[in-house]
């Protein structure tokens, strides 16, 4: 019985884990102040993503007008790029890096922890400072992981000054830049987007362009294509809605020069609204669940027969106990109570169930690289298991306790 | 009709040697009314079960019908218990699930009858019992003594060798007890053989002849020890 | 038979044998969708890329010398590769199929900037780009030398000629004979006339879930970036030989460059599928589980069974009924108990595929997984209520005397 309730649990418990990681909040203490921005920018005869889903991404034009219009308590635009650092050591070999060319409000926005220093202003900004905020690893490899604020590094032939280290940091998902992976690695370094522009570092993510861009560097700037995330901050629903008007309004300007052709459709996703949205969570795990759940009720069906079985077998004992005195409610009792023992057992068998399941995806699913961090149990898991399992139990027991209270006593006696 | 010789029945454990039955002999002719009584431990339910070819015996010749039982594997024992026997049990052994009907109609099923035919058989002798119109009912439905009847005609319908009893109003009242036993007279009056197994010697008295179990041989067969019995 | 006396009984006392049932009918449920899943992803697994994976592998260079002279130096690295002892083939790409990432392009067939286009992958190569991918050529001819092209990583134009998969051909002239369509324009960036030459037999896209993972097109042009990759075609059986020999080569070429993501493209296959494939394994595990789990819980339940009846067994041995007759009696039950089951699994399991066709998009299921799966079952069931059922075989017909 026990091994009933933990193998159906433990089943159930695996995906809701995968599930219940992969659309967590990642950032909950702002979730509901950060807005993703999407405005229309699409070509005439065909949506963006059937049916009238604007584009995921801005194009530089809207992107960096708006962040100069800074309409919102605070804004942030980037976008994924690569940097080749050289260690300026001996011997060293040069290596990629993983980078984001941001805005300076990204790290206020985001809350992003540090361990030295900090990001840059809004001047750094303006003035096209060469600037980089690094990751701790990164920080661990070039400077042996002391503050190197002020230190210089060198990436594709210039010089970068070190502003600040960022502490361990893997929201899960990675919600500010889902396009290109929404459980992917936190970039290891970040560096202002004004640098990177100036400088026509490519974007690394996706990008996509109805129209097809004027040559050059300068051409793909003035272009129709998308390929940076636009977020903002506001704390009220009277700021957004000030917002939003403001985005009708900038829309109004665009489509007087010619711009955004499709009917005007400017979307205001806070970061869970936004994950929902993308569909971040796999359909398969969708699938998963609903598999698992029956799983978990063929498991219950097992259960209750078994009960059904044992109390049968136990009715003379319980004419027995009903005729020696006991009351209805004292046989009733006596078999939840052990039906809820069964549960806890159940449910901590299961649990280790649930931990072996996990591995076990994790061995599958291994070179997935953020898998880890999916197949990680939190506490919350765990409690939710050992009710789960107790209520399970206790459910399943329902029919046969009653039976088991409705012998008559010492109507089994003569058969004893 | 049946002959049994020297019959001895030995149950063998590692430690013990019980002789259940030691060189018993019956004979019982068609149409004959025999009690077989004697104290618990006995001897008498060993008899019951060889008789009833239930189990097999030590040593011996058993003849049934004409023809030797011993050496038969179980089939062969199954499907004779299923021909010849018709078997009434002290706790009636209905099948709870099963209706009135289909109780009699378990042995009906193993004999291969077809369904017309079962359904003749079992109608005629839940007439015989006076039980024609229960048809549907359950076990759990009927008084005690209208379930051994239906154990009665399940016995029946068949159309065995003989019937075998064992201790077939034990479970019932005196009133339903004494029209049980004036069924089972007036079943053997039309002609159908019974052998009946009791310990009580008021029920031996309905039978034309008692044979006495004493720790499993036959002992006197004669009814006088029953009157001593009585007037004691 | 017994049949009329065994559903009889089962429909008076239903509770254990409903509960046999419904464990059937769910597990049916969930084997038949899991099952159809597992065809559906196979189905989808078995799709060929049209390229050579068992030879090809593809590798990143990087240089970050600004003032590097980018065309020779690739020119350099791709004659190094061709000419090293165990390579068939090199080119210079920028990506191949199955990768997840790759460049799409809309192609129309007029010059018109409001028609509909029709999406395709796009693959840059040169004339050795037919040999090293390995695709078939089925009609029309491969790129001359001439023909191809140097850009720069944001030139916008665009070469006038183009291969594009048989796929692509039937999309764009549905009604013309595939030796006919080379020779057609089409048209791309809305205005420029892109003239098919050749077609090949079939080679994938970068992303495997997409619609239109058949439609390629090869472009004759090599585009000097920084960050430049070479796709390889090894000698058979060289493969795993050279290719650390050809990452060593190109690291120590020329300094200041970083050559990594070497992979294979069997690596490439096994990652673009690895959801796929190991939700078939996972989906056949659980079913493999769920299957046990019933299978012994009716061992259970039927052990239970013959326990609590061993008096009617006795009795009915009494009776007459031989030893295969009693097994016959509990399997006949078993297997009428394991029809009701296997008959609401259907309905259940053709409700839930509804609901997830709906939910999650999932294909309808195969017709005959249901009766395989009904099969499947009623083998479960009996095999697992023989053993109890011979258990059963082997109470005493002397049980039924007994007065206890």
């Amino acid at each position: 019985m026990v091994a009933a309730i933990a193998v159906g649990i433990g089943a159930y418990m695996t995906i809701i884990n995968v599930d219940y990681v992969m659309s967590s909040n990642p950032i909950p203490h702002r979730s509901d102040v950060l807005f993703h921005v999407e405005v229309d920018s699409w070509q005439p005869n065909k949506a963006y993503y059937e049916p009238d889903h604007p584009p995921e991404q801005v194009t530089y034009m809207d992107g960096i007008a708006l962040l100069e219009a800074g309409k919102a308590r605070r804004q942030v635009l980037s976008y994924k790029t690569g940097r080749v650092l050289e260690p300026q050591g001996e011997g060293e070999r040069p290596f990629e890096l993983e980078s984001r060319s941001t805005s300076a409000d990204f790290f206020a926005m985001f809350d992003t922890p540090f361990v030295y220093g900090g990001g840059w202003d809004k001047s750094a900004d303006d003035n096209e400072e060469y600037v980089v905020v690094i990751s701790k690893e990164i920080n661990e490899r070039l400077f042996g992981g002391e503050n190197s604020v002020g230190q210089t590094l060198v990436m594709n032939g210039d010089p970068y000054r070190v502003s600040g280290v960022m502490d361990t940091w893997q929201p899960m998902p990675k919600f500010y830049d889902v396009n290109n992976g929404p459980f992917e690695e936190v970039e290891e370094v970040f560096l202002p987007l004004s640098v990177a522009i100036a400088n026509e570092f490519g974007s690394y993510g996706n990008t996509s362009c109805w129209k097809a861009p004027e040559g050059g560097w300068e051409g793909r700037l003035a272009s129709e294509c998308i390929w940076l995330q636009f977020w903002v901050e506001l704390h009220s629903e009277n700021e957004r809605q000030e917002y939003l008007a403001f985005l009708e309004a900038y829309v109004e300007t665009q489509k007087a020069v010619g711009r955004f052709p499709r009917p005007t459709n400017n979307r205001l996703n806070n970061v869970m609204e936004w994950m929902e949205y993308q569909e971040v969570v796999a359909e398969d795990v969708g699938v998963l669940k609903g598999l698992s759940l029956l799983f978990l009720v063929v498991c219950l069906l097992n259960t209750i027969g078994l009960l059904l079985a044992k109390v049968t077998r136990q009715v003379g004992d319980i004419s027995l106990r009903r005729a020696l005195g006991a009351s209805r409610r004292d046989v009733f009792s006596q078999y939840i109570v052990e039906a809820g023992v069964i549960g806890l057992a159940g449910g901590l068998l299961g649990v280790a169930m649930t931990w072996l399941g996990l591995q076990g995806i994790k061995s599958l699913y291994g070179e997935l690289e953020f898998i880890s961090r999916l197949v990680a149990m939190d506490w919350p898991v765990i409690f939710a298991a050992i009710v789960l399992a107790i209520i399970a139990a206790l459910a399943a027991a329902l029919y046969p306790t009653w039976k088991a209270s409705g012998v008559h006593p010492a109507s089994q006696l003569k058969a004893l | 009709m049946l002959s049994m010789q020297n019959i001895s029945k030995v149950y063998r454990t590692d430690t013990v040697e019980t002789h259940a039955l030691r060189e018993f002999s019956l004979n019982v002719d068609e149409g004959e009314f025999v009690s077989v009584t004697g104290p618990s431990g006995s001897g008498k339910t060993t008899f019951l079960n060889t008789a009833g070819l239930l189990e097999e015996f030590s040593s011996g010749t058993y003849e049934l019908d004409g023809r030797d039982v011993s050496g038969l594997n179980d089939t062969e024992r199954s499907r004779l218990r299923n021909e010849k026997i018709g078997f009434i049990f002290q706790s009636f052994n209905l099948i709870p699930e099963l209706d009135v009907f289909d109780n009699v109609d378990v042995p009906l099923r193993y004999r291969g009858f077809d369904a017309a035919e079962r359904k003749k058989r079992i109608d005629h002798v839940l007439d015989i019992v006076g039980l024609g119109s229960r048809n549907k009912h359950l076990p759990s439905q009927l008084s005690g003594g209208q379930q051994q009847r239906v154990a009665i005609a399940r016995a029946l319908a068949g159309a065995p060798r003989f019937l075998l009893a064992d201790e077939p109003t034990g479970n019932l009242d005196s009133h339903m007890a004494d029209s049980v036993m004036d069924l089972l007279s007036e079943i053997n009056r039309e002609g159908t053989t019974i052998i009946m197994v009791t310990h009580e010697p008021s029920l031996a008295s309905r039978a034309h002849r008692n044979i006495l179990v004493l720790d499993g041989q036959v002992g006197t067969s004669e009814p006088e020890l029953h009157l001593a019995a009585q007037t004691a | 038979m017994e049949l009329g006396p065994i559903w009889r009984a089962l429909m008076r006392n239903k509770t254990s044998y409903v509960l046999i049932a419904l464990q059937i009918a769910v597990t049916m449920a969930i084997m038949v969708n899991a099952i159809g899943i597992v065809q559906e992803r196979s189905q989808q697994m078995a799709r060929p890329s049209g390229v050579d994976e068992e030879n090809i592998f593809y590798l990143s260079s990087v240089v970050f010398d600004p003032d590097v002279d980018r065309e020779a130096l690739i020119s350099e690295d791709l004659d190094a590769i061709r000419n090293f002892p165990g390579v068939r083939n090199a080119i210079l790409s920028n990506t191949v199929p199955l990768r997840g990432g790759g460049w799409s392009e809309g192609i129309t067939l007029e010059p018109d900037p409001d028609l509909e286009s029709t999406g395709v992958a796009i693959y840059f190569t040169d004339e050795h780009g037919i040999d090293t991918f390995g695709v078939d050529l089925i009609a029309g001819r491969n790129f001359e030398p001439t023909e191809v092209d140097w850009h720069d990583f944001d030139s916008d134009a665009w070469p006038p000629l183009a291969i594009v998969t048989r796929a692509m051909a039937e999309e764009l002239f549905p009604d013309t004979p595939l030796n006919d369509v080379p020779g057609k324009t089409v048209y791309i960036h809305d205005t420029k006339p892109v003239t098919i030459i050749g077609i090949t037999a079939r080679m994938q896209a970068a992303w495997n879930s997409w619609s239109g993972v058949e439609r390629s097109m090869l472009v004759p042009v090599k585009r000097a970036t920084s960050g430049v990759r070479y796709v390889i075609r090894a000698e058979a059986g060289y493969r795993d030989e050279i290719m650390p020999q050809i990452e060593e080569m190109l690291a120590s070429s020329s300094g200041d460059r970083i050559v990594r993501n070497m992979k294979t493209m069997e690596e490439t296959r096994q990652r673009s599928y690895l959801e796929d494939s190991s939700m078939v394994k996972l989906l056949l595990f659980i079913v493999t589980v769920l299957t046990s789990i019933t299978g012994l819980g009716i061992v259970g339940l039927a052990s239970f069974s013959v326990a609590r009846r061993t008096k009617q067994i006795g009795t009915r041995r009494a009776l007459g009924a031989t030893r295969p007759a009693i097994l016959r009696y509990f399997m006949l039950e078993n297997f009428v108990i394991s029809t009701v089951g296997v008959i609401g699994g259907a309905i259940i399991a053709i409700g839930i595929n509804m609901w997830m066709i709906e939910a999650f998009g999932l294909q309808r299921i195969a017709w005959y997984l249901i009766p395989a799966a009904m099969v499947t079952l009623w083998l479960v069931g009996q095999l697992a209520v023989y053993g109890p059922a011979r258990r059963a075989t082997m109470v005493s017909p002397a049980l039924a005397t007994r007065s206890v």
